[in-house]
Protein backbone atom coordinates (compact mmCIF):
# COMPACT_ATOMS: atom_id res chain seq x y z
CA UNK A 1 0.00 0.00 0.00
CA UNK A 2 1.44 3.38 -0.90
CA UNK A 3 1.20 6.60 1.08
CA UNK A 4 -1.55 8.02 -1.12
CA UNK A 5 -3.80 5.01 -0.59
CA UNK A 6 -3.20 5.19 3.15
CA UNK A 7 -4.08 8.89 3.14
CA UNK A 8 -7.35 8.20 1.29
CA UNK A 9 -8.25 5.35 3.64
CA UNK A 10 -7.63 7.54 6.72
CA UNK A 11 -9.59 10.44 5.21
CA UNK A 12 -12.56 8.23 4.37
CA UNK A 13 -12.49 6.86 7.93
CA UNK A 14 -12.23 10.27 9.61
CA UNK A 15 -15.01 11.83 7.50
CA UNK A 16 -17.20 8.79 8.20
CA UNK A 17 -16.72 9.03 11.97
CA UNK A 18 -17.21 12.81 12.03
CA UNK A 19 -20.32 12.45 9.85
CA UNK A 20 -21.85 9.93 12.27
CA UNK A 21 -21.20 12.26 15.21
CA UNK A 22 -22.90 15.16 13.40
CA UNK A 23 -25.90 13.00 12.50
CA UNK A 24 -26.27 11.75 16.07
CA UNK A 25 -26.11 15.31 17.37
CA UNK A 26 -28.71 16.36 14.78
CA UNK A 27 -31.12 13.62 15.83
CA UNK A 28 -30.50 14.36 19.52
CA UNK A 29 -31.54 17.95 18.88
CA UNK A 30 -34.96 16.77 17.65
CA UNK A 31 -35.77 15.33 21.08
CA UNK A 32 -34.94 18.57 22.91
CA UNK A 33 -37.66 21.11 23.52
CA UNK A 34 -35.39 24.07 22.73
CA UNK A 35 -33.88 22.43 19.64
CA UNK A 36 -34.23 24.90 16.79
CA UNK A 37 -34.96 23.81 13.21
CA UNK A 38 -32.01 25.75 11.87
CA UNK A 39 -29.64 23.91 14.15
CA UNK A 40 -31.11 20.57 13.06
CA UNK A 41 -30.75 21.37 9.36
CA UNK A 42 -27.20 22.67 9.83
CA UNK A 43 -26.09 19.56 11.71
CA UNK A 44 -27.83 17.24 9.25
CA UNK A 45 -26.24 19.03 6.28
CA UNK A 46 -22.77 18.78 7.86
CA UNK A 47 -23.31 15.09 8.58
CA UNK A 48 -24.58 14.30 5.08
CA UNK A 49 -21.75 16.32 3.50
CA UNK A 50 -19.08 14.39 5.43
CA UNK A 51 -20.75 11.03 4.75
CA UNK A 52 -20.90 11.86 1.03
CA UNK A 53 -17.16 12.60 0.91
CA UNK A 54 -16.50 9.34 2.73
CA UNK A 55 -18.84 7.50 0.33
CA UNK A 56 -17.06 8.64 -2.83
CA UNK A 57 -13.59 8.11 -1.38
CA UNK A 58 -14.66 4.56 -0.53
CA UNK A 59 -15.89 4.02 -4.11
CA UNK A 60 -12.50 5.21 -5.36
CA UNK A 61 -10.75 2.79 -2.99
CA UNK A 62 -13.06 -0.08 -4.00
CA UNK A 63 -11.89 0.35 -7.60
CA UNK A 64 -8.32 -0.37 -6.49
CA UNK A 65 -8.59 -2.78 -3.61
CA UNK A 66 -10.60 -5.83 -2.66
CA UNK A 67 -13.38 -5.38 -0.17
CA UNK A 68 -11.49 -7.80 2.06
CA UNK A 69 -8.50 -5.46 2.09
CA UNK A 70 -10.54 -2.39 3.04
CA UNK A 71 -12.63 -4.16 5.63
CA UNK A 72 -10.17 -4.14 8.55
CA UNK A 73 -10.39 -0.34 8.46
CA UNK A 74 -14.18 -0.56 8.73
CA UNK A 75 -13.62 -2.78 11.75
CA UNK A 76 -11.58 -0.03 13.38
CA UNK A 77 -14.48 2.37 12.91
CA UNK A 78 -16.46 0.51 15.61
CA UNK A 79 -13.98 1.20 18.37
CA UNK A 80 -13.21 4.73 17.09
CA UNK A 81 -16.90 5.68 17.00
CA UNK A 82 -17.54 4.26 20.48
CA UNK A 83 -14.71 6.30 21.97
CA UNK A 84 -15.47 9.49 20.06
CA UNK A 85 -19.18 9.28 20.96
CA UNK A 86 -18.14 9.01 24.61
CA UNK A 87 -15.74 11.97 24.34
CA UNK A 88 -17.56 14.30 21.94
CA UNK A 89 -21.20 13.47 22.69
CA UNK A 90 -20.61 12.54 26.34
CA UNK A 91 -22.42 9.24 25.89
CA UNK A 92 -21.97 6.75 28.68
CA UNK A 93 -19.35 4.20 27.66
CA UNK A 94 -19.48 1.35 30.14
CA UNK A 95 -16.81 -1.34 30.48
CA UNK A 96 -19.30 -3.77 28.97
CA UNK A 97 -19.81 -1.61 25.86
CA UNK A 98 -16.04 -1.13 25.49
CA UNK A 99 -15.42 -4.88 25.64
CA UNK A 100 -18.25 -5.49 23.16
CA UNK A 101 -16.91 -2.88 20.73
CA UNK A 102 -13.37 -4.31 21.03
CA UNK A 103 -14.58 -7.87 20.35
CA UNK A 104 -16.53 -6.68 17.29
CA UNK A 105 -13.52 -4.71 16.00
CA UNK A 106 -11.10 -7.62 16.40
CA UNK A 107 -13.69 -9.99 14.93
CA UNK A 108 -14.14 -7.84 11.81
CA UNK A 109 -10.37 -7.65 11.30
CA UNK A 110 -10.10 -11.47 11.61
CA UNK A 111 -13.00 -11.97 9.20
CA UNK A 112 -11.37 -9.74 6.60
CA UNK A 113 -7.83 -11.12 6.95
CA UNK A 114 -8.63 -14.61 5.79
CA UNK B 1 -33.39 6.42 26.15
CA UNK B 2 -36.95 7.66 25.98
CA UNK B 3 -40.20 5.84 25.49
CA UNK B 4 -39.94 3.97 22.23
CA UNK B 5 -42.69 3.40 19.69
CA UNK B 6 -43.61 -0.15 18.65
CA UNK B 7 -44.42 -1.85 15.35
CA UNK B 8 -42.82 -0.30 12.27
CA UNK B 9 -41.63 2.57 14.41
CA UNK B 10 -39.68 0.26 16.68
CA UNK B 11 -36.06 1.51 16.45
CA UNK B 12 -34.78 -2.09 16.65
CA UNK B 13 -36.77 -3.04 13.56
CA UNK B 14 -35.48 0.06 11.79
CA UNK B 15 -31.92 -0.90 12.79
CA UNK B 16 -32.45 -4.34 11.22
CA UNK B 17 -33.86 -2.76 8.04
CA UNK B 18 -30.94 -0.35 7.90
CA UNK B 19 -28.48 -3.25 8.19
CA UNK B 20 -30.17 -5.23 5.40
CA UNK B 21 -30.05 -2.18 3.11
CA UNK B 22 -26.34 -1.73 3.90
CA UNK B 23 -25.76 -5.40 3.05
CA UNK B 24 -27.49 -4.98 -0.34
CA UNK B 25 -25.70 -1.70 -1.05
CA UNK B 26 -22.21 -3.06 -0.26
CA UNK B 27 -22.58 -5.97 -2.66
CA UNK B 28 -23.98 -3.69 -5.41
CA UNK B 29 -21.35 -0.99 -4.91
CA UNK B 30 -18.44 -3.42 -4.96
CA UNK B 31 -19.67 -4.94 -8.24
CA UNK B 32 -20.41 -1.52 -9.72
CA UNK B 33 -17.06 -0.04 -8.67
CA UNK B 34 -15.14 -3.00 -10.09
CA UNK B 35 -17.04 -2.63 -13.38
CA UNK B 36 -15.89 0.97 -13.75
CA UNK B 37 -12.28 0.61 -12.56
CA UNK B 38 -10.09 2.75 -14.81
CA UNK B 39 -6.96 3.74 -12.94
CA UNK B 40 -7.03 7.43 -13.90
CA UNK B 41 -6.23 10.13 -11.35
CA UNK B 42 -9.84 11.27 -11.18
CA UNK B 43 -11.04 7.80 -10.32
CA UNK B 44 -9.56 8.25 -6.82
CA UNK B 45 -12.63 10.34 -6.08
CA UNK B 46 -14.90 7.45 -7.10
CA UNK B 47 -17.07 9.74 -9.22
CA UNK B 48 -16.51 7.75 -12.43
CA UNK B 49 -18.25 4.80 -10.74
CA UNK B 50 -21.52 6.66 -11.33
CA UNK B 51 -21.35 5.26 -14.88
CA UNK B 52 -22.49 1.90 -13.54
CA UNK B 53 -26.25 1.32 -12.99
CA UNK B 54 -25.33 -1.05 -10.17
CA UNK B 55 -23.78 1.89 -8.32
CA UNK B 56 -27.06 3.82 -8.67
CA UNK B 57 -28.98 0.87 -7.22
CA UNK B 58 -26.40 0.78 -4.46
CA UNK B 59 -26.96 4.49 -3.80
CA UNK B 60 -30.72 3.88 -3.55
CA UNK B 61 -30.09 1.29 -0.83
CA UNK B 62 -27.61 3.64 0.88
CA UNK B 63 -30.32 6.32 1.05
CA UNK B 64 -32.89 3.84 2.42
CA UNK B 65 -30.45 2.62 5.07
CA UNK B 66 -29.57 6.23 5.88
CA UNK B 67 -33.20 7.19 6.58
CA UNK B 68 -33.70 4.18 8.88
CA UNK B 69 -30.38 4.95 10.54
CA UNK B 70 -31.38 8.57 11.31
CA UNK B 71 -34.51 7.22 12.97
CA UNK B 72 -32.44 4.75 15.00
CA UNK B 73 -30.11 7.55 16.17
CA UNK B 74 -33.05 9.40 17.59
CA UNK B 75 -33.63 6.63 20.12
CA UNK B 76 -30.43 4.63 20.65
CA UNK B 77 -27.01 5.99 21.76
CA UNK B 78 -24.24 5.77 19.14
CA UNK B 79 -22.08 3.64 21.47
CA UNK B 80 -24.76 0.94 21.24
CA UNK B 81 -26.35 1.48 17.81
CA UNK B 82 -23.14 1.64 15.78
CA UNK B 83 -21.50 -1.57 17.08
CA UNK B 84 -24.85 -3.37 16.56
CA UNK B 85 -25.05 -2.09 12.98
CA UNK B 86 -21.77 -3.91 12.22
CA UNK B 87 -23.66 -7.22 12.30
CA UNK B 88 -23.46 -6.62 8.56
CA UNK B 89 -19.79 -7.66 8.68
CA UNK B 90 -20.94 -11.12 9.71
CA UNK B 91 -23.82 -11.20 7.24
CA UNK B 92 -21.62 -10.50 4.20
CA UNK B 93 -19.34 -13.57 4.57
CA UNK B 94 -22.26 -15.71 5.75
CA UNK B 95 -24.37 -14.80 2.73
CA UNK B 96 -21.40 -15.59 0.47
CA UNK B 97 -21.14 -18.96 2.19
CA UNK B 98 -24.85 -19.76 1.98
CA UNK B 99 -25.75 -18.32 -1.43
CA UNK B 100 -22.48 -18.44 -3.36
CA UNK B 101 -21.04 -21.61 -1.86
CA UNK B 102 -17.80 -19.87 -0.86
CA UNK B 103 -15.76 -21.59 1.82
CA UNK B 104 -15.07 -19.90 5.15
CA UNK B 105 -11.61 -20.44 6.66
CA UNK B 106 -11.04 -21.32 10.31
CA UNK B 107 -9.70 -17.82 10.98
CA UNK B 108 -12.78 -16.26 9.45
CA UNK B 109 -15.06 -18.48 11.56
CA UNK B 110 -13.15 -17.26 14.66
CA UNK B 111 -13.72 -13.67 13.55
CA UNK B 112 -17.42 -14.31 13.01
CA UNK B 113 -17.65 -15.89 16.47
CA UNK B 114 -15.90 -12.89 18.08
CA UNK B 115 -18.24 -10.42 16.35
CA UNK B 116 -21.30 -12.42 17.45
CA UNK B 117 -20.06 -12.51 21.08
CA UNK B 118 -19.31 -8.78 20.90
CA UNK B 119 -22.78 -8.08 19.54
CA UNK B 120 -24.33 -10.06 22.40
CA UNK B 121 -22.26 -8.09 24.93
CA UNK B 122 -23.35 -4.76 23.41
CA UNK B 123 -26.99 -5.80 22.99
CA UNK B 124 -27.35 -6.72 26.67
CA UNK B 125 -27.72 -3.14 27.99
CA UNK B 126 -30.42 -2.55 25.35
CA UNK B 127 -32.37 -5.51 26.68
CA UNK B 128 -32.01 -4.22 30.24
CA UNK B 129 -33.20 -0.72 29.29
CA UNK B 130 -36.15 -2.41 27.65
CA UNK B 131 -37.20 -4.00 30.94
CA UNK B 132 -37.09 -0.65 32.68
CA UNK B 133 -39.57 0.94 30.28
Amino acid sequence: MNLLAFLFIVTSLVTFVAGQLFLKRAMDSTTKIDGSRRRLIGLLAAGIFLMTISFFLTLGLLQRFDLSYLYPFQGLSVIIISFSAAIVLREKLTLQLTIGALLISIGIVLVSLS
Amino acid sequence: MENRPSGWRDPRLQLALSVLCVLASELLLKRGASETASGTAWSWTGINSLASPLVWWGILFVIASFLSWLYVLKYIPLTIAFPLSRVVDVLVPLSCWIFLGETISARRWCGIALVVIGLAVVAKPVARLEERL
